[in-house]
């Protein structure tokens, strides 16, 4: 081992020959690989807390937010006959359009009703244990089955956010002391929640839904994808197909590049000033938000258009122009058929990257307390994200496990566009 | 007629149009047996277009101008002669007239504006049929003009195509228009604000509280410095104290260290950090993080611990930022030719010397160019500030005291129903316009980096 140094043509080194069995030696090499070992060790911690964060975080969430698609109810006897309501029974087969059993059995007196019914069933104090909301519940019973205005029965109304929260072991000791004893009687249940995917927002965290914001998101989606996929797929045709190389390509091709890396909340000022200052589009509109959102996502979409029609090979082209095809055949027939996979991906991250998109919409005035969901595209709405926003900022408690049950939905439908992304990505990659 | 009628009946007639076209073309097809430069389909086209564009163009030059027309005709009726002079209130008396007469509206603050409802009503409907007639007329004329021009040796494909160039064209300039429009709107409204702040004041003043402007010196209380140095703090500092080791540590081992099937799973994974919503991050930096590290400052007795800090926020936009930092080292590092890995591994040079002496001064460039992006996209972030950081804009190195950015300033200033015009809601866009720049800037010393590093290998 220590003649290895040597050099065979006999010339005598100018060191001598390094002996690798001395201490000092087995030392160097120990703290080398010492130093190898903690250099990877770090790496792999680096990599393993990263993902243990990401991890943590969808936990978190999803422990908060299980318990929002479940809600609390309590059985309630109510003496209909006996409640005083004053109604007409006609009144509640009138016309369902301008909501006018609801306007009769609200001014029937059935939320004094239900509260007496709660008094009478669960002490003094009773009405407090229920929902704001609860006789909104019956009401809706009540028109479902008018004949239970003739009877005493029993309709499950949900519970107060405190009673709610205790049910699911988070409530302060009275509560959890009502409970107990609710519990021992029999009256309460938690189950799921139906009307949490069908609601719209509300001041009430037990009377809450996403549905509104869904739908609102539903729309500025949809114009995001109207506009923006037309124009980004053009635009990218045209840059990498047809566009003499000189300055105007050169300033679009900045102009696109700079676009992508603009912070979001620029485009809201944007859209602030010159769709809502200039062109003085209606505020909070999914029309408006979209707008903006598409302004966001078409550079996205040009780069990625780009990257997969310069991916198409050139033989492809030259043997569509060689039997006589026309430059705009030869890109619409051919090159654009086969960049399409490419286009779809890069589309879907970018709309994904649009869902999740809060501040610009901010910016619009989307942030509007929305009881109703939006029906046309120029209707006041809100977003799902904006909906997450404006729950976290609310004092009561009982939003907590519902804006993490919103960031569930909306960490669903992200991650399903993603894997769609990838899904396509997968199947259509070509190698040529 | 309502526009999205008189639109559908327009395309009904493009569409009528590329039909009989096509069949005239396929019949000169039948008839002889010349050579023909457009297919069918190219005659069908030229057609429609001929029949669509100018009455498109008419339609929306005509719903400009018509609202002016139709005023002008009201001006006219006997009880437009109690209108009151022009200015503001002859407006408000003309606007409310409008609505009743569409039906928007129907008790009327003012009676002049019921008694001119009805005169609205008329002309409006008069010039809508006029307005209609006249779409329909241009497009029926165009359209034959077009189908008359058409003939067996007729080139419909080259003019057909120079307009789907046209088109493609116009999708590429909507970017520059979008650049246009931001850089316009920003300035414009920032020239409005320093008419009424001096711009040395806001980009020195070391005061903001703009929920109190004094009327006579409103830079006093606008000054930008603070936000300045929140943001770099929060955005540069912490985040990237966060981002940094860890981004570069994953590429570095998932490059170099892991396995192909680790390196398969893994880097999506991390990928995903990128993917979550901000107001994810927002919501869990308020709701988890900034307990926890408010905690941490009181175990370790600092006496005086916001629960928004500065910390909670930029650990969390760090924890954002790993996959920019670590997909940017991922391919720096990759760019570095084999050769020069091979030779330091032959000398004798452990993996982790390699890496540390031979592939990171060579990948540098790159890995300062990814960091450099990373940091325009954390000042640039908005959701976790404005969900994790507080509203008060102090100058201090404290990273458990509070902290505010320009991003979260932004939203503060226009959310809320404030004038178009008061120094608060132009003092956003002010911020804006110095938060548009600074990130164009860093993106271009970043893209510049990047590009002279590529040019030494290839």
């Amino acid at each position: 081992m220590n003649n290895v140094a040597a050099s065979p043509s006999g010339v005598v080194p100018d060191r001598a020959p390094t002996d690798w069995r001395t201490d000092a030696m087995q030392r160097r090499i120990r703290r080398r690989y010492a130093a190898e070992r903690r250099f990877r060790f770090m790496g792999l911690s680096a990599v393993v807390i990263s993902a243990g964060f990401l991890a943590f975080l969808l936990v978190t969430m999803f422990l908060n937010g299980a318990s929002g698609f479940t809600q609390t109810e309590l059985k309630l006897p109510i003496d209909f006959p006996r409640a005083g309501l004053t109604l007409d029974p006609a009144q509640l087969h009138g016309p369902a359009q301008g909501g006018g059993a609801d306007i009769a059995l609200a001014a029937a007196g059935l939320e004094r009703a239900t509260d007496a019914a709660a008094i009478a069933a669960f002490g003094p104090k009773g009405d407090a244990l229920l929902s704001d909301g609860a006789w909104l519940r019956v009401r809706d019973a009540v028109k479902a089955d008018p004949a239970l205005l003739k009877t005493r029965s029993i309709v499950s109304v949900p519970a107060s956010a405190a009673i709610d929260s205790a049910a699911k072991g988070r409530g302060s000791a009275e509560a959890e002391r009502q409970v107990a004893e609710l519990g021992q009687r029999g009256v309460i249940t938690t189950g799921f929640n139906p009307w949490f995917l069908t609601n719209s927002d509300s001041t009430d965290p037990t009377m809450v839904g996403i549905w509104g914001a869904l739908k609102g998101s539903l729309f500025t989606m949809i114009v995001t994808l109207l506009l923006a996929f037309p124009i980004g797929v053009l635009s990218a045709l045209y840059l990498e197909e047809y566009a003499p190389r000189n300055r105007w390509t050169d300033l679009i091709e900045v102009s696109i590049n700079n676009l992508a890396a603009v912070p979001s909340i620029i485009f809201g000022l944007l859209g602030l000033a010159v769709f809502l200052g200039t062109f003085n589009l209606p505020r909070s509109a999914a029309l408006v938000g979209g707008l903006t959102l598409a302004l966001m996502t078409m550079p996205v979409i040009v780069i990625a258009g780009r990257n997969a029609i310069k991916s198409v090979p050139p033989s492809i082209r030259d043997a569509a122009l060689a039997v006589g095809a026309s430059p705009i055949q030869v890109v619409f027939h051919h090159v654009l058929p086969l960049a399409l996979p490419g286009i779809l991906t890069g589309t879907i991250i970018g709309m994904a990257r649009a869902l999740g998109e809060t501040a610009p919409l901010l910016m619009i005035g989307m942030r509007a307390f929305m009881v109703s969901p939006p029906e046309r595209l120029t209707d006041p709405a809100t977003v799902l994200p904006v909906q997450i926003f404006l729950w976290s900022d609310q004092v009561n408690r009982g939003f907590i496990e519902k804006t993490s049950a919103a960031i569930i939905v909306l960490l669903v439908f992200l991650l399903a566009m993603n894997g769609l992304a990838i899904y396509l990505r997968n199947k259509f990659e070509t190698r040529w | 007629m309502s526009t999205l009628a008189l639109l559908f009946l327009i395309a009904g007639l493009g569409l009528i149009g590329w039909l009989t076209a096509r069949v005239r073309a396929v019949g000169f097809r039948r008839d002889s047996s010349a050579r023909f430069s457009s297919l069918p389909s190219h005659h069908g086209t030229y057609v429609a277009l001929w029949t669509l564009l100018p009455a498109l163009l008419f339609v929306a030059v005509w719903s400009s101008v018509s609202p002016a027309l139709v005023t002008d005709t009201v001006l006219t009726a006997p009880a437009a002669a109690q209108l009151p002079p022009p200015g503001f209130e002859r407006a408000a008396v003309l606007s409310e007239a409008r609505n009743i007469a569409n039906g928007r509206t129907f008790g009327s603050f003012n009676p002049i504006a019921q008694q001119l409802a009805p005169a609205y009503a008329a002309a409006q409907s008069r010039y809508d049929w006029i307005g209609t007639a006249a779409a329909l007329l241009l497009a029926f004329a165009t359209g034959a003009w077009a189908y008359l021009r058409i003939k067996p040796d007729f080139r419909a494909r080259t003019r057909v195509e120079r307009v789907v160039m046209l088109v493609l064209l116009a999708a590429s300039l909507i970017a520059i228009l979008t650049t246009v429009g931001i850089v316009a709107s920003l300035l414009f409204e920032s020239w409005r604000f320093f008419k009424i702040v001096p711009i040395g004041d806001f980009l020195f003043g070391t005061h903001w509280s703009p929920q109190v402007i004094p009327a006579n010196d409103p830079g006093s209380a606008l000054g930008a410095v603070p936000l300045f140095w929140g943001t770099f703090f929060i955005g540069a500092v912490i985040a990237m104290i966060v981002a940094i080791p860890f981004g570069l540590m994953s590429a570095i081992y998932l490059t170099q260290y892991a396995a192909p099937r680790v390196r398969r799973w893994m880097k999506p994974i991390l990928e995903i950090l990128a993917g979550v919503p901000t107001v994810v991050y927002g919501y869990f930096a308020a709701l988890t993080v900034a307990p926890a590290v408010r905690d941490l400052a009181v175990s370790i007795g600092v006496t005086w611990a916001s629960s928004e800090s500065a910390l909670a926020a930029g650990l969390v936009m760090g924890v954002m930022i790993i996959p920019f930092v670590s997909s940017m080292a991922d391919d720096s590092i990759a760019a570095v030719p084999a050769s020069m890995r091979d030779g330091s591994l032959a000398m004798g040079a452990t993996p982790s010397e390699t890496i540390r002496k031979v592939m990171l001064p060579a990948a540098l460039p790159g890995v300062v160019g990814g960091v450099l992006l990373a940091i325009s996209r954390a000042i640039g972030e908005t959701m976790i500030v404005v969900m994790a950081a507080s509203g008060v804009a102090t100058l201090s190195l404290n990273p458990f005291g509070s902290a505010t950015t320009v991003t979260k300033q932004i939203v503060d200033l226009l959310t809320g129903e404030a004038e178009f015009d008061s120094p608060k809601t132009l003092a956003a866009f002010a911020l804006g316009l110095t938060l548009f720049v600074v990130t164009l800037l860093l993106n271009i010393i970043a893209l510049t980096v990047v590009k002279r590093y590529r040019e030494a290998y290839e």
